[in-house]
């Protein structure tokens, strides 16, 4: 049994528990691999073909379909840095272990649905605390791990924001992190306990008999800003989780018994946790893991891993095929063969076709086949996926005439040589059982070819936001259409995203909420509230910056400097962009009738004041 | 192969003085994040050279910590030092 009589031993200077090899053994005979004596030194991963029947989704709960799952013998692998695995959780593993942590959990006497945080590293200790949660069925969430440089005391204010609005009883994270959860937790009242995985481990297990959780339980929360004050954590329902990942992998994907995945994604966010973690398990498909932050510093391991496990199904951001794109070298290429890499996902931001093609020249000549790529929409909201394009066609895009663009807001197919043109890309079309609509400025629906405003509707649709009764009814109108914030039009049945919502701004990859950056500038003795205002100003190369004007009565020169300084700073450590500072004289940034600042109108000003020309915007109403 | 911590000082001095094509003069007291303006792009870069240079590995949670050229240094010698 694991953890008794437990035996710890270092592998690639990581204590593992020894039962993971253990474990391991019966498959690796299995197939006859090598003796289990030298297993201990060189753990192999699990196998793509597994013993069982596949089931595309299907389920009606997670923890039925981790059930089904660990009859297999596929499961989730762990890369360290250089590409070595570290540590393997074959889904039986996955099983035994969170079942018995949440007998362990039980021990807490906590009410059904109480939350349970977790900070997720990239690690088999966050999936066995995710499901062992649910099995004792508590609501676990994943909180982010510190990535910015000096980020210290605003991590811990933003995990402190989290465990207050989510009313967590428990929180937990791998040692490297745990003191910035002990520190953050300190002040929090809810907070029963704090700890490590291992600590949890000593907890006597409760002798009891889980009970089974039903379809419109809460099966997690999804935090979707780092906030410290107004976080919002998106409920999302068992059922809603059953249905979109059935959408994504039936209809989205088309997923074989042959696939295999390959994923650096964050556990922390939508795309990674439910497309790249429980996505695979409601296929008993085997995926192989990279730590974000080892793909970001050595992205080509992830293409490496790709090619030696023959993954079918990767999904990346834009970004992160820009930095693969950035770092590869012409000797890097003769080693990989991409040709079996099928389903590209790419989405999470803005999708600028540039990207795409610059990834597809440089990989071409690795096997890299361009029809793999797969635009997606989608949000945490309506828990990931919402629409997909057509799988095994590529990217697929459409030449606008900028000019009827903005000025009637109608898409036309370009007709004319000479006039200026915008390309966008074909998202596909919504999931079974999901309609979106574009409606104007007053929420009344619009024809195809108009520009408006995206909303959802169908069974991935958030509950709402736990907690937060005004949030949530700023983003489900009636008839529970979610407004997804971001713009667009609908052509020939397919969506277009044409600007995402101007309360987020998306630099390199990451989703930053403009009012988080006002937020902290607001903390400020010298700035005043409704005096701050954020919003990204787009390069010709599509590179973003963040902008922040505040108005500011300082007259003194230096101390001017100190609070521009101060403001780049924190916006730094929270965020980890830069950002240009603008002062300027009170009653400048433009205010609503109702007295609310215009991220939009304050925009326009900086692009007139600083003269930046060009600065097209097709994105006029998407703050809510 | 043990570095002292001059050098280990050194190193980086060099490497930021390259990277952020600047007119600071990068020194101990330097601070990474007003004054170089490192972006993430440029902080993975550094990371990957303090890496590959000194053949170790640098947990993200300590750079949680780290504001100033000093505070960089001092990390990567500790590591350097107890691996």
């Amino acid at each position: 049994m694991w953890m008794q009589g437990d035996k710890y031993f270092y592998f690639e200077g990581k204590i593992l528990s020894s039962t993971i090899t253990k474990l391991n053994a019966p498959l690796t005979q299995a197939f006859d691999f090598q003796p289990s004596s030298e297993l201990q030194s060189m753990p192999t991963p699990t196998p793509t073909l597994n013993t069982i029947t596949q089931r595309l989704a299907g389920f009606d709960t997670l923890t039925s379909a981790l059930e089904y799952a660990a009859e297999g013998i596929t499961g989730y692998n762990f890369y360290n840095a250089r590409g070595n695995l570290r540590s393997v959780l074959p889904y039986r593993l996955l099983r035994r272990n969170s079942r018995m942590l949440a007998r362990r959990l039980c021990g807490f006497d906590l009410p059904r649905g109480s939350r349970v945080a977790i900070i997720a590293d990239t690690s088999p200790e966050f999936m066995e605390l995710f499901f062992a949660c649910r099995y004792a069925g508590l609501v676990p969430f994943a909180m982010p791990i510190p990535v910015n440089l000096g980020s210290h005391a605003i991590y811990v204010q933003q995990l402190r924001g989290m465990l207050e609005s989510s009313h967590a009883s428990i929180a937990l994270a791998n040692l490297d992190y745990v003191s910035f959860l002990e520190e953050a937790a300190s002040a929090v009242t809810n907070i029963r306990w704090v700890g490590t995985p291992e600590r949890l481990s000593e907890f006597p297990e409760a002798d009891i008999a889980f009970q089974s959780n039903h379809p419109d339980e809460t099966a997690y929360l999804q935090f979707t800003s780092g906030s410290t004050k107004t976080p919002r954590g998106v409920v999302i329902t068992e059922r809603a989780l059953m249905c979109n990942l059935q959408g994504i992998v039936r209809n989205g994907l088309e997923i074989r018994p042959e696939d295999r995945s390959a994923s650096w994604l964050p556990f922390y966010h939508d795309m990674g946790l439910v497309g790249l973690v429980l996505a695979p398990m409601v296929t008993q498909l085997s995926v192989d893991y990279l730590a974000t932050r080892d793909f970001a510093i050595r992205p080509l391991q992830w293409l490496r891993l790709i090619s030696r496990n023959r993954c079918t199904v990767a999904f990346s951001q834009p970004f992160g095929l820009k930095l693969c794109a950035m770092r590869v070298r012409e000797s890097d290429l003769k080693d990989l063969d991409l040709s079996c890499w099928r389903a590209a996902g790419i989405g999470a931001e803005m999708i600028r076709p540039e990207t795409l093609r610059n990834f597809a020249e440089k990989f071409a000549s690795a096997g890299f086949n361009e029809n793999a790529f797969l635009p997606c929409y989608g949000l945490a909201e309506s828990t990931l996926a919402v629409t997909f394009s057509k799988l095994g066609e590529g990217c697929k895009s459409i030449q606008i005439d900028s000019k009827t663009l903005i000025d009637k807001r109608v898409v036309t197919r370009l007709q004319v040589d000479g006039r200026k043109q915008t390309e966008f890309v074909n998202c596909g079309r919504p999931l079974p059982g999901h309609t979106v609509k574009i409606v104007d400025e007053s929420g009344d629906l619009l024809s195809e070819t108009m520009v408006g405003s995206v909303l959802v509707q169908g069974d991935s649709v958030m509950a709402g936001y736990f907690n937060n009764p005004e949030e949530t009814n700023k983003a489900l109108k009636s008839g529970n259409w979610l407004d997804t914030g971001d713009i667009g039009f609908l052509f020939e049945g397919d969506l277009y995203i044409t600007g995402r919502r101007t309360d987020v701004i998306i630099v390199n990859g990451r989703n930053i909420r403009a009012q988080d950056i006002e937020e902290l500038a607001e903390q400020q003795p010298e700035v005043r509230s409704r005096e701050a205002s954020a919003f990204g100003v787009s390069a010709e190369d599509g590179a973003t910056t963040i902008v922040l004007v505040i108005e500011c009565r300082l007259t003194s020169a230096t101390e001017r400097q100190s609070l521009i300084t101060r403001l780049q700073q924190l916006v730094y450590m929270a965020f980890g962009v830069n950002c240009v500072v603008e002062l300027v004289s009170p009653h400048t940034l433009p205010r609503t009738s109702s007295g609310k600042l215009s991220r939009f109108a304050a925009r326009q000003g900086y692009i007139h004041r600083t003269n930046l020309v060009d600065q097209l915007s097709l994105v006029e109403s998407g703050e809510r | 192969m043990t570095e002292s911590y001059d050098e280990v000082m050194q190193l980086l001095c060099d490497r930021l003085n390259a990277i952020v094509n600047s007119n600071t003069l990068v020194t101990a007291d330097t601070n990474l994040i007003t004054q170089l303006s490192i972006d993430s792009i440029k902080l993975l870069n550094l990371i990957m050279e303090i890496e590959d240079a000194f053949d170790i590995s640098i947990p993200i949670n300590a750079l949680a910590d780290v504001q100033t050229v000093r505070q960089l240094a001092d990390l990567v010698h500790k590591i350097k030092t107890s691996s």
